[in-house]
């Protein structure tokens, strides 16, 4: 049995039932997806970098990722991160076959969760979540927001 | 059997109140509007939460101005806010408005409104229609606070996010499981401070409604 086609088919059902009952909230409903894993992880860090590296180190040595690499811009605010290799790409294939944009990254997930939880981040928001099936690899933009202050700072992110 | 139409038509999302408390009769009002909307097999899964108190109508607003303005920075940044205001011809105006949206202070007014009622819904009694009966009671609430002559606003957007939500329950003392109590939105209430010249126009009843089939825009003539 494919345990990953499996477990990936469930999630395409529970994100397809979500969205069909929420709609473009559904992806504001799911970002405590995954972070269950990352949060038994013991993640150390005194800044953004050192807890987002720290993540992807976990994650590449759990297998849930092949690899991610990440940029900070936008006056600090936009986090870009591809994805690669990740055992969900079945999900989200599925998810635009039936129609619905992929919504719900959860090494995204992970790795905001673990920005609030060390490091005390206000907030955050998935902005866009773009799937390149071919290459096998998601191109993810985050707003993180690291205090109240920084809402509404805003910028450009086409020239990032 | 009164029409209430007007009542429905002439209803705007008041967003600005004076500082006029709004007395206990009035909210009693509006809250026995809310507990006859309908509900399914009168389950009643509804609460309601009344907040007067002013540091935890702050919080609720900080909550609020979080919410919207993480949401709205970024929207702002790929552009988007721009294309859905470009309608505003004049640039400065157009900015003042983009500001006041992507800063989250379009959403910040529950500091500033009187009351604010948070409605929620149990999960632990068997119903099956928890937000749809509860958006039944803030539709009563707003049209029962309009009829009155007070200024209401439906405001979902602070609660949407799972770990807003959970801030919202922390704030008021709710129940933080998620089989537990369901926040659906909360409505703030007070004299109206601003009246709303250019209500958002409506879609037209020809292109909402289909008839006897999905797709039939033909109406059939009856007699």
């Amino acid at each position: 049995m494919d345990k990953d086609r499996y477990y990936n088919h469930l999630l395409f059902r529970m994100e397809q039932l979500l969205y069909h009952e929420l709609s473009d909230c559904a992806s504001w409903k799911t970002e405590l997806i995954g972070i269950d894993f990352i949060q038994t992880q013991d993640i150390q860090g005194a800044n953004e970098t050192e807890i987002i590296d720290a993540c992807i180190a976990k994650l590449k040595a759990a297998g849930l990722v092949k690899d991610i690499t990440y940029s900070i811009g936008g006056k600090g605010i936009l986090l870009k991160l591809k994805v690669a290799g990740c055992p969900h790409m079945l999900k989200e294939k599925l998810l635009r076959e039936s129609g619905i944009k992929p919504y719900s990254c959860l090494a995204t997930n992970m790795i905001l969760d673990q920005l609030i939880e060390k490091l005390g981040y206000a907030t955050t928001y998935v902005a866009d979540l773009a799937v390149d099936e071919e290459k096998g690899e998601c191109a993810i933009r985050a707003a993180i927001y690291a205090t109240p202050a920084k809402i509404g700072e805003v910028s450009d992110w086409s020239k990032e | 059997m009164p029409d209430i139409l007007d009542v429905i038509v002439s209803r705007k999302s008041i967003r600005r109140y004076k500082p006029d408390p709004v007395p206990d009769e009035l909210i009693d009002k509006v809250l026995e509007a809310a507990r006859w909307a309908p509900t399914g097999e009168n389950y009643q899964p509804w609460r309601f939460i009344v907040v007067r108190d002013q540091e935890t109508r702050n919080r609720i607003a900080d909550l609020a101005r979080l919410g919207s303005g993480s949401r709205m920075t970024a929207w702002y940044c790929m552009g988007h806010m721009q294309e859905r205001f470009a309608g505003i011809e004049d640039p400065v105006k157009r900015e003042k408005v983009l500001r006041f949206m992507y800063s989250g202070e379009v959403s910040a007014f529950a500091k500033d409104a009187p009351v604010v009622i948070a409605v929620i819904g149990t999960l632990m009694e068997g119903s099956v229609d928890v937000p749809y009966d509860l958006s039944a009671a803030i539709e009563n609430i707003c049209l029962e606070a309009h009829a009155l002559g007070l200024g209401a606003c439906w405001v979902h957007g602070p609660v949407a996010s799972t770990r807003d939500a959970r801030k919202f329950k922390e704030i008021l003392g709710i129940p933080t499981g998620l089989g537990q109590y369901k926040v659906i939105a909360y409505v703030s209430i007070g004299w109206p401070a601003e009246q709303r010249k250019h209500p958002r126009p409506k879609k037209s009843l020809e292109e909402l409604v289909f008839w006897e089939r999905f797709g039939n825009k033909e109406r059939p003539r009856h007699g």
